[in-house]
């Protein structure tokens, strides 16, 4: 226990330190503090909008599109990475169309999810979504690709039918790449999501920030910035740290950096 | 009766880098008696292991027939189980549900495979250790389950792919005797392939010696060696002696004619 609160207190200490010098440079310069917010700007503004529940709205928006955005991309995108995982054909022939999409998934899209999507709700997922998917799939599939030959071989030399095979043996034999997939996905899904707030409608951390812009509310724009990092954290360690935990690391298998 | 009938076996490859025609497995004819312990022995690349990827239904021979039981084979099948000289085992698994992997593929009822299970994880010496994951375990202790695996299935044929090549000198001894012991006790038919000639003499009934490629079957030696075997006593057994010597001299003997063709051919 006492190791955890250890761990815990030495990743808090760069960002005590960050807020210490921000206050000591913007106290000793004495910059205009609508352009840069003292740090007690910052949290009047976050104890502002925890208050009149705008916090709680904008943070529940934005999480509940993720949420949504996650879940349509690991349905598509793991069938998809597992067929291009088994057929070397459909490996060859896309892989191309898959490297070049992974540079523009995400923003390069919101343009045109707008025009086909019009401004909300349906238009953010589908960022979320896109964001993620090339991620996703690449990484289910070269999951497929890395379970040993002989790993197969056992599992149906012990009598597994071909269609088993998926549920007992290619999926977790994939797993470690998914979950890293997941990881470089929901990062991926995560600036998806702000970027395309800006044409949210009504609620949500990005449009709060883009909103703030308009007014020149600085203090709101930082609050809207560190609770964007702040619940990246928090999904990370709470939701895919103990994931990976729990699998990859208990079957002492190594999660797959690509 | 025999359970394990080889004939004519023939497999050509083409080299993908080369593009040329390779014959790994010339021509490869024996059979293997029920509950018999046989070894396939022969210099590296002599196209052993494909003989048995052959038997296990990975690879598909160019010519000749497999038979199991009488039936031709088609593809892998849980009556030919393999040991891999990589363990190959599931690392997502505990020790137990890599056990019951194979029961539960088989379709046998849920409330008798745990049962059954631990009953092979008892003959292998892996009692306690049900909860612990693959990767927890040392070397010998996984190839231990990696037979377990394979009994718990009851095939008709165990095949065995150098199964202790990748443990230490000291443990590959220890299991040695620990696999002869199973098998006396058990009797399954177990089809084994080593390039190791004490290995497969202490072990088999018989050994299946093959010439380098393309391989040929060059003699099937009996092991003249009474039952239960232990390594102290074999190895003061003059008869162990001999026969090792015989196949090594048989080896050597394949060695120093490709040498001589080698020169003939220069």
């Amino acid at each position: 226990m006492s190791r955890r609160l250890a761990a815990a207190f030495w990743f808090v200490v760069p960002f005590v330190g960050l807020v210490v010098i921000w206050a000591a440079i913007v106290a000793l310069t004495g910059v205009d503090r609508r352009v840069f917010p003292q740090v007690t700007d910052v949290a009047r503004a976050f104890a502002d909008m925890w208050a009149s529940g705008e916090l709680a709205t904008h943070v529940g928006a934005s999480l509940q599109r993720i949420a949504i955005g996650v879940v349509a991309a690991l349905v598509t995108a793991i069938p998809f990475g597992f067929a291009l995982g088994i057929s070397r054909w459909a490996a060859a022939f896309f892989s191309p169309l898959l490297r070049f999409s992974v540079a523009l998934a995400g923003i390069a899209w919101i343009p045109l999810a707008t025009l086909w999507f019009g401004t909300g709700e349906q238009a953010v997922i589908f960022i979320v979504w896109n964001a993620m998917f090339f991620a996703l799939t690449y990484n289910a599939m070269l999951g497929v690709q890395r379970i040993p030959t002989e790993l197969l071989r056992a599992a149906r030399s012990l009598g597994t039918t071909r269609l088993r095979m998926f549920s007992d043996v290619m999926l977790p034999g994939a797993l470690p790449s998914i979950v890293t997939g997941l990881r470089v996905g929901l990062g991926y899904g995560w600036r998806g999501l702000v970027a395309a707030e800006i044409i949210a409608t009504n609620a949500g951390i990005g449009y709060s920030i883009f909103l703030a812009q308009r007014f020149f509310r600085t203090d709101v724009i930082i609050t809207g910035m560190i609770i964007i990092g702040v619940l990246w954290l928090i999904v990370d360690r709470v939701l895919l740290a103990p994931l990976e935990r729990r699998t990859v690391e208990r079957w002492g298998m190594k999660a797959v950096v690509s | 009766m025999k359970t394990l009938e080889i004939s004519g076996l023939h497999k050509q490859f083409v080299d993908s880098y080369t593009d040329e025609v390779v014959t790994a497995v010339g021509d490869v004819s024996f059979a293997v008696e029920q509950g018999e312990f046989i070894s396939v022995l022969g210099p590296s690349g002599c196209g052993k292991t494909t003989v048995l990827n052959i038997v296990a239904g990975f690879e598909k021979q160019t010519d000749g027939s497999v038979l199991v039981g009488g039936r031709e084979i088609s593809g892998p099948s849980p009556e030919r189980g393999v040991v891999f000289q990589s363990f190959a085992l599931f690392p997502w698994k505990t020790v137990l549900g890599n056990v019951v992997f194979g029961l539960r593929m088989r379709g046998v009822p849920r409330q008798e495979r745990e049962p059954i299970a631990r009953q092979y994880l008892d003959l292998v010496g892996l009692e306690g250790f049900e909860r612990k994951f693959p990767h927890e375990l040392s070397g010998g202790m996984q190839q231990r389950l990696g037979v377990a695996r394979v009994l718990a299935n009851e095939p008709e044929v165990m095949l065995m792919d150098e199964p202790f090549a990748s443990v230490d000198a000291q443990t590959r001894r220890k299991l040695q005797e620990d696999l002869t012991g199973i098998f006396e006790s058990k009797r399954p038919t177990v089809f084994f392939v080593t390039h190791d000639v004490d290995e497969a003499v202490f072990l088999s009934d018989r050994v299946v010696v093959l010439s380098s490629r393309p391989s040929q079957v060059n003699e099937i030696v009996t092991v003249p060696l009474e039952r239960p075997r232990d390594w102290r006593s074999v190895l003061d057994d003059p008869d162990f002696r001999h026969t090792v010597t015989h196949i090594t001299d048989l080896l050597s003997g394949d060695e120093s004619r490709v040498v001589q063709a080698d020169l003939d051919s220069a």
